[in-house]
């Protein structure tokens, strides 16, 4: 309809052009059937013309359209249309361009910048950690109830410096992994070490069943998801927290499980656990929580490999449950 | 002989308290004062043991492991604040035998140090310890005492061991739980002295009555 309307000022003209036509030739004295010949076949001739134009372009712009969409990255449609037909279009073709590259820039600027203080994040986590360091030799060498408490502190920030190199990493982990066999047990006792302090101070009863089991994994990757989640159980503890490590061998797989018997996450709450920035009621009530650590924990998981479950009872207690698969293959090539 | 552990870091606070550490647990420690000629040091000193950063100003950790490789095959353990995979496999690639990223668990890095002399430097026979006549068997859970012998679990053997490494001097409760977090028996005050009620009437069937002293308020005494 669009192009009709766009064709009105041509048919006008034709009209107009026509009607003085009509006249001039009624005025030098042709007849009225002559007149109305030319009149008709003028008419027809335009009417073809105008309905023939109409079914290519609608053809072709289809076409453009239908391309368009079916390309991932839009922003660069310039760079591979058809080689414009008008001189109009070949305007239009410019500006696109011109749009295109400065938003090519824009985004190219965005991206050094965001890498810039990615690595800027990365470095600093680096440097913080030779402090860190330096108090936790600092406390053991002069061990008393005050340099306890700071331990407990240290790891607490330690545990929030991990978290936001691996939130700055999280994107490009591909690069990061270290895949060896290690046993379970080895992890486990690695990140109750990690967190001794805290546990004490917080008179949590540890708890860790025997753990036979292998796994092909990167350690510090999980050494990091066993870390947020024993950092929960002590954020979310009640009365007597306890902590209790086990594990479950199926067939072709290894689940260890993370009990604690704190506040427990409420039901409604627990589909969503896992998304990012989520705090639900006992974010709300604890307040320090970020609702990063558990979407952390799955991203992770995700990549790895491992499949990670949460179950909980609000006011029982919450237990995590981590799926290693045990890998045939890589015994197999080690072997 | 105690070990000699040499020490290569560029953080003056933690290369002090790293000496006091290590030499607090019966090492004899030395750390590096130059660092335009770290491995010239090394060799002067000799040790059985080195610990090395990878930031470091001069040479790196990497280039050090590999010029020191080159004439000694002593344990090196690296420890570093940059704990990219990338460089761990760069550590083991060039002869590293440990790799501990900061900011570590000083327990974990003193037991990691523990076992790689162990490995290293095998000691002929079997780990003893003895104290008043009473001999502990770490490997068998045993302890004898006048030809009486009695079977400890690995609980009761893990107190023991570490009132036997500080015979004669009060052991503070809380340190005695921190070490055997350490090694990883993870009990309270409560199961402590369960545990302690335990052992003493294990101690008393074989004659050892008293063996254990306790100093109220402040620990224990063997």
């Amino acid at each position: 309809m669009k192009y009709w309307k766009d064709r009105l000022p041509a048919v006008a003209a034709n009209l107009l052009g026509l009607v003085a036509l009509t006249l001039f030739l009624l005025a030098s004295g042709s007849g009225l059937g002559v007149v109305l010949w030319i009149a008709v076949v003028w008419l027809m001739v335009l009417a073809a013309w105008l309905t023939v134009r109409c079914c290519l372009e609608k053809r072709r712009l289809e076409g453009l359209l239908k391309q368009a969409q079916q390309l991932e990255e839009r922003y660069l449609l310039p760079e591979i249309l058809p080689p414009p037909v008008t001189a109009e279009e070949e305007v239009y073709r410019r500006l696109m361009q011109l749009a295109e590259k400065s938003m090519l820039e824009k985004i190219a600027a965005a991206e050094r910048e965001r890498k810039e203080y990615r690595e800027y994040i990365e470095r600093w986590v680096h440097e913080i950690k030779t402090p860190i360091t330096a108090g936790k030799l600092l406390c053991e060498n002069h061990r008393s109830e005050l340099t306890r408490e700071l331990l407990a502190q240290l790891e607490r920030i330690t545990r929030y410096t991990e978290q936001t190199l691996y939130y700055a990493r999280s994107e490009h982990t591909e690069k990061d992994y270290l895949i060896r066999e290690i046993p379970l047990a080895d992890l486990v006792h690695g990140a109750i070490a990690e967190n001794k302090y805290l546990l004490r101070q917080n008179q949590v009863a540890v708890t860790v069943e025997e753990m036979p089991g292998l796994v092909s994994t990167d350690d510090k990757w999980v050494r990091f998801i066993l870390d947020q989640l024993i950092g929960n159980a002590v954020k979310y503890r009640r009365e007597n927290p306890s902590l209790r490590f086990s594990c479950v061998s199926g067939p072709g797989e290894i689940s260890l499980l993370v009990e604690d018997n704190g506040v427990g996450i409420p039901a409604a709450d627990l589909p969503r656990v896992f998304e990012k920035g989520f705090t639900g009621a006992n974010g709300r009530a604890v307040q320090s929580s970020t609702g990063l650590g558990l979407y952390l924990c799955k991203r992770l998981c995700d990549k790895l490999g491992i499949g990670l479950a949460l179950d909980s009872r609000e006011g029982e207690g919450t237990t995590a449950r981590l799926v290693f698969t045990v890998n045939d293959y890589i015994t197999g090539v080690q072997g | 002989m105690p070990y000699k552990i040499f020490v290569v870091e560029d953080d003056p606070v933690i290369q002090a308290q790293l000496l006091t550490l290590l030499t607090g647990s019966g090492y004899q420690a030395a750390a590096v004062t130059d660092f335009s000629a770290v491995v010239p040091q090394i060799e002067a000193f000799a040790p059985h043991l080195l610990l090395l950063d990878i930031g470091l100003p001069g040479a790196s950790g990497f280039e050090l492991c590999a010029q020191i490789r080159s004439f000694s095959q002593i344990p090196i353990v690296f420890v570093t604040s940059s704990n990219t995979d990338l460089d761990e496999l760069n550590s083991i690639l060039l002869g590293g035998d440990a790799f501990l990223t900061k900011p570590y668990n000083p327990a974990i890095l003193m037991a990691k140090i523990a076992a790689l002399l162990r490995r290293a430097y095998p000691a002929a026979g079997e780990d003893i310890l003895c104290w008043k006549g009473a001999v502990l068997h770490p490997e068998s859970g045993k302890l004898e005492y006048q030809g009486r012998a009695v079977e400890l679990t690995k609980n009761e053997q893990k107190i023991l061991c570490y009132l036997f490494r500080h015979p004669g001097s009060i052991c503070p409760r809380a340190d005695l739980i921190d070490a055997l977090w350490d090694d990883q028996l993870y009990i309270d005050d409560n199961a402590l002295s369960v545990h302690m009620s335990r052992i003493r009437e294990k101690l008393s069937s074989i004659g050892l009555e008293g063996f254990i002293q306790t100093k109220h308020r402040q620990g224990y005494r063997i």
